[in-house]
């Protein structure tokens, strides 16, 4: 029987299980799911449906922050004197945030690279006091480093 | 003399013929019998899309009213079906539409629905009555708009654990006055808020509203003026049961509760906290079905709910519940016929370690009436799996899921092997089996050898070589669906059983050795089945030793599927090119 040694494939990473009398066949690499980082990405293992994973992940976030965390941070949009506070630590991502900023100010709001005459942009001050544009980084990274948020004229950036 | 029985008589007697089994059986007698009965089957179920035609269904069974369609195998439920690999439920919509115009319900389960397939629906099905969608994906909410406010008959509208791309709750407003029908209402799995005063209004002119599952985003304060409107409710779905309510909230709320007089079913129960678990305590007696899976009720919350729970045959909770929480489970419910534990963390190593094989030896004691089981554990002993398998002969689903690969009997170090020997030697009935854990060669022998009644087998991280997947085919006489993944076995033992696959529903390998050319070599010796290879990371030619990464073979009277996207290859592409890179859109 001939066993295939040239598993080139690329989502296979050769991470061994421990090794034991009765052990696999290794030859064939065989992937111990949490250790592989392309396995990890895929959320194949434990076999639980995608709603149920989502939520438990959901859930393990909102233990790992501190329960009375809020991140309230301030936003204006250029032109508008007065600001608005809004706690970011509601929005499960940037979506949820620009939509929610675009109903506060009553206008379209985008991120990152789609630039365009209409569209206002979002931007921040992160910690080195930097002014960027909001949607490069991770959600979660973002929490961390982000400010104060300021909603800038389509010409400006 | 003609001795055959008029039409009419035999019409008379297949009405007493309910289930399909008996129906497929009827047809199979003589002609008249096939013409007869399927003239007057009114209930279709096709288990694989890909298996038949539309058009041969929609021209064999003119009198249908119900279909049942499933589409995606069953591990596209873990993510390892590819997106955009097919089961498109807009072919069935069409055809039935010009075929079967008076076509009442519809289920689909793991299939591909537009909002183009509910449009469809709603324009072309005069009395269509029941919309079950389970793990379906690919619609938004504005497709179940256009399914509210055209069936003016609407009895059920079910989303099953649905990816929906959610644009708002306003499709619930679209629900006309005039609809009174409704029976039941799941929409657990949609994000939105929906009106609440639509839903109000929706609920009180529903007196035959016997189900209703909220999604999250509907309140508490908002279930109590809901439960106001419908006491009469056989199953309850909750949203989420968090929001802080004062003293006179909570005294309403609970009095609302003990008017739940038919309640039968409670799930939901998002974020619940600890403080309003008494608040269910009314109705806990009446329950035979409750659903913990999303509610991270802890212990001893857990205990206080489920002691109370005499009449509980159907119960899903997280490993939350631990070993001790199992134990009061074992005394309280002895009606339970089906328990599945899940896990609370959603990665291997956030196993919660006091949930152990001792919780289920307790239920596996004393529950006399426990015949399904799905558990997820972080590790498993022989011991345990043989009293199991002693206490509890009448399994007929034993789906375990060890959830750490590869894990020997934590207290001997040895295979599960003999335990799931016992399991299979024990249990004469059992249909469904998942196998988990350590498991060499000799696991599959015993499985081949005394799984006689096994329909669907699951496997992942077991074995040792090609002798386990020749002992699965060639025992098992009832094998019908078999999926593996990340088993060590190669082309021989496929190659040898290929006759096996006939008589299967389908076969689903991932991460296994097999290879191209065993994949092109079992296309050509068996014109009746599919073999799809899936590949999403092809190289441009594939030498035939490769490994393929995935194959799904099925057996069909409709031949290959025009449906198929590029990193799928069957033998009806050409060999030459094999799978092409994936088009990433």
């Amino acid at each position: 029987m001939e066993i295939c040694n040239s598993y080139s494939s690329s989502s296979v990473d050769s991470t061994n299980p421990s090794p034991s009398e009765y052990s696999v066949n290794l030859s064939l690499s065989l992937t111990f799911p949490s250790t592989s980082p392309q396995r990890a990405r895929k959320q194949d293992w434990p076999p639980i449906k995608p709603r149920l994973r989502d939520t438990l992940k959901g859930r393990r976030r909102l233990l790992q922050r501190d329960y009375d965390t809020c991140l309230f941070v301030k936003v204006y949009m250029e032109g508008v004197p007065i600001g608005r506070k809004l706690d970011l630590s509601t929005f499960s991502g940037y979506e949820s945030l620009l939509e929610n900023l675009s109903h506060m100010f009553n206008t379209s709001i985008i991120c990152g690279n789609h630039r365009d005459r209409k569209h206002h942009v979002l931007t921040y001050q992160d910690t080195d006091g930097d002014w960027m544009m909001v949607g490069d980084i991770p959600w979660e990274m973002f929490l961390e480093t982000v400010r104060r948020l300021k909603i800038t004229k389509p010409e400006r950036c | 003399m003609d001795l055959r029985l008029p039409s009419k008589v035999l019409e008379h007697i297949f009405s007493f013929v309910d289930s399909n089994e008996d129906r497929n059986s009827v047809s199979l007698v003589c002609k008249s019998w096939f013409e007869t009965e399927r003239l007057t089957r009114k209930r279709v179920f096709v288990r694989n899309c890909y298996a038949v035609t539309p058009a041969a269904v929609a021209r064999r069974f003119p009198g249908m009213r119900s279909l049942t369609l499933k589409g995606k195998p069953h591990f596209a439920d873990y993510n390892l079906v590819p997106d955009g690999w097919g089961g498109y439920a807009w072919p069935w919509i069409e055809a039935m539409a010009e075929k079967s115009p008076s076509l009442e319900e519809l289920r689909l389960k793991r299939m591909v629905v537009t909002d183009e397939c509910l449009e469809k629906i709603a324009a072309s099905f005069k009395d269509f009555k029941v919309l079950v969608l389970t793990s379906c994906e690919g619609f938004s909410t504005d497709g179940l708009a256009a399914i509210a406010v055209a069936c003016r008959n609407l009895t059920e509208l079910e989303l099953r654990e649905c990816i929906v791309e959610d644009l708002g709750g306003d499709w619930l407003s679209y629900f006309p006055e005039t609809l009174t029908s409704l029976v039941s209402l799941d929409f657990s799995c949609l994000d939105s808020e929906v009106k609440l005063s639509d839903l109000e209004r929706l609920v009180s002119r529903s007196p035959n509203l016997k189900s209703l599952k909220l999604n999250r985003a509907v309140s508490l304060h908002a279930l109590g003026s809901l439960l106001c409107l419908a006491p009469q409710l056989v199953e309850l779905g909750t949203g989420s049961f968090s929001d802080k309510l004062d003293q006179e909230a909570v005294s309403k709320l609970a009095q609302v509760f003990t008017e739940l007089k038919e309640l039968k079913s409670l799930s939901g129960l998002w974020d619940v906290l600890p403080e309003y678990i008494p608040l269910l305590y009314s109705v806990c007696p009446g329950l035979t079905s409750l659903n913990l899976s999303y509610a991270t009720v802890q212990m001893p919350d857990l205990v206080e709910l489920l002691s109370r729970c005499s009449n509980l045959q159907k119960l899903w909770v997280m490993d939350l519940i631990e070993d001790k929480g199992l134990e009061v489970v074992a005394s309280s419910c002895k009606e339970l016929r089906e328990l599945r534990v899940f896990p609370s963390g959603a990665d291997v190593d956030e196993t919660n370690v006091a949930l152990t094989e001792q919780g289920l030896v307790y239920v596996s004691e004393a529950c006399p009436n426990l015949e399904s089981v799905l558990y997820f554990c972080a590790q498993f002993t022989n011991a345990a799996l043989v009293t199991i398998a002693k206490n509890r002969p009448n399994l007929k689903c034993f789906r375990l899921c060890v959830i750490e690969p590869f894990a020997s009997d934590h207290e001997t170090h040895q295979p599960l092997d003999e335990g799931f020997k016992a399991i299979v030697e024990s249990c004469k009935d059992l249909q469904r089996l998942s196998v988990s854990g350590l498991l060499t060669d000799k696991a599959f022998e015993h499985i081949g050898r005394h799984g006689k009644k096994l329909k669907m087998l699951s496997i992942a991280f077991a074995g040792d070589s090609d002798l386990m997947l020749h002992h699965l085919l060639s025992g098992c006489e009832s094998l019908n669906k078999l999926e593996i993944r990340d088993c060590p076995f190669g082309d021989t033992a496929l190659l040898e059983n290929a006759a096996k696959l006939e008589t299967m529903r389908s076969l689903w390998m991932s991460s296994c050795g097999v290879s191209f050319g065993a994949c092109k070599l079992l296309s050509e010796k068996m014109p009746k089945l599919n073999v799809e290879v899936i590949d999403e990371h092809s190289p441009e030619t594939r030498p035939d030793s490769s490994p393929v990464e995935k194959i799904y073979i099925y057996r069909t009277v409709a031949g290959p599927r025009m449906d198929m996207p590029e990193f799928v290859w069957t033998k009806h592409k050409n060999p030459e090119i094999g799978v092409s890179h994936l088009a990433i859109e």
